[in-house]
């Protein structure tokens, strides 16, 4: 198999998150002043991106009734099991220690129940300590610029919801530029967010260039971006 | 809305209670499980009606194979595995030594990119649907493969590697270039259009 030259196998990590952060703003400078790198990059973001998009089949609960009938064996029919349970072999034994420790148990058993008597309940008053919150001001807080990207060719707007607005995808809008790529940049305190795409003002979607995911509790996956001085 | 899944059972749990005659865990692994199956199947074949006896034989397989199952790997790993065999099967039975398509040659590929506008840019997304599902089955199979697994199911490279015995930095290259492929493809179509 042919090797890769330096331009594939830096594209090839950059899609497939192996660049560390400094890598990847190296590699996002570099693509902003090579149009030849820019256009190779972006078209196979966009195989990506399209391959994604391609319908799944449903399979129909007739194909899933008849793959479970076919794969499955049919459990024995009850008369079956009546046959089998009145033919069945069976040696009857009789372990004289065994009868003895069980008429024991019975014994202690009933002597328990006859013994039985309802206890009281304690009450014991418990001092509460009411929860306390407090916040600090920190007007000088220093921020970092970061620029967002998505690819989508076929989109009429793309905002960005997340921690940092509040998850209101009203608030910050990307722009379009060449070949279907929205960008925006955002000026952010030091921290971890959380946030997703929101294209057309509906379609809700992970940052596929994201370095990390993190489920949202509702089954899926919100992007996390940190933020570091 | 999140979904209760407090009492949901795990794929392990289910397995054991398969193993344990328990028909109906089985079945819940198949409903739980059927859709990506046929998915895989239908990108490697093409065919939906071949992809679903593809699922079928698929899980027959995996039934009558349950007790050789180990927990040291997910029950969604070992399943894919199975798929992933039957359909390399099914290609050598149905599409023998058609040259690029040959399962056992791994390919040279050509990395370059011929178009530099964007493919989308003068098709309908219905058209480069259309054309992506066509130019991903005319990838030769090693490399559809790989592109199937990364792109449609979502998996990871480590997963991959324990799906189809191939060392990660080999899968990443054919998935590299059938993405490059696929790439020239949509252009190709484009300067058509």
């Amino acid at each position: 198999m042919a090797p890769m030259n330096e331009h594939d196998l830096l594209i090839q990590r950059f899609l497939d998150h192996e660049l560390s952060p400094t890598e990847r703003t190296a590699f996002l400078q570099a693509v902003d002043v090579d149009p030849v790198l820019r256009r190779r990059w972006l078209n196979l973001e966009m195989v990506a991106a399209e391959t994604a998009r391609l319908p799944k089949i449903v399979p129909s609960a007739e194909f899933l009734n008849r793959l479970k009938a076919q794969v499955i064996p049919a459990p024995p029919s009850l008369l079956a099991r009546l046959c089998a349970a009145v033919t069945a072999h069976r040696t009857l034994e009789w372990n004289f220690a065994g009868a003895m420790a069980a008429a024991c148990v019975a014994v202690v058993a009933v002597a328990g129940l006859l013994s039985l008597k309802p206890e009281r309940i304690v009450e014991v008053p418990v001092t509460v300590t009411p929860a306390q919150t407090a916040s600090f001001g920190a007007p000088s807080d220093p921020k970092v610029f970061v620029r967002l990207i998505l690819v989508q060719p076929n989109a009429q707007s793309v905002s960005v919801a997340g921690d940092f607005n509040g998850w209101n995808p009203a608030q910050t809008k990307l722009d379009r530029t060449d070949g279907g790529v929205w960008t925006v940049t955002i000026p952010l305190k030091p921290g971890r967010y959380e946030y997703m795409f929101v294209v057309n003002g509906k379609q809700w979607i992970a940052d596929p260039l994201a370095a990390e995911d993190a489920g949202d509790g509702f089954g899926s996956q919100n992007a996390v971006l940190d933020v570091a001085i | 809305m999140p979904v209760d899944r407090g009492d949901w059972p795990d794929d392990a749990q289910l397995v054991a209670r398969s193993l344990a005659q328990d028909h109906e865990a089985f079945g819940q692994l198949i409903d739980r499980h059927a859709s990506v199956i046929v998915n895989l199947g239908y990108r490697m074949v093409g065919n939906r009606a071949e992809a679903e006896d593809l699922a079928q034989e698929t899980f027959l397989a995996a039934y009558k194979a349950l007790s050789t199952f180990r927990a040291n790997s997910k029950f969604s790993t070992w399943l894919y595995r199975i798929a992933s065999n039957k359909c390399k099967d099914w290609l050598r039975v149905k599409r023998p030594g058609q040259g690029r398509h040959d399962l056992d040659a791994d390919e040279h590929l050509d990395l370059h990119i011929a178009e530099e506008r964007t493919p989308e840019a003068l098709l309908s997304q219905q058209q480069v649907a259309q054309e992506l599902e066509q130019a991903i089955q005319r990838l030769p199979p090693l490399y559809r493969e790989a592109f199937v697994l990364k792109h449609i199911e979502g998996l990871s490279y480590e997963e991959m590697e324990e799906i189809l015995g191939v060392n990660s930095d080999t899968l990443k290259m054919r998935v590299y270039k059938g993405r490059v492929q696929l790439s020239r493809d949509l252009a190709v179509l484009n300067q058509m259009g």
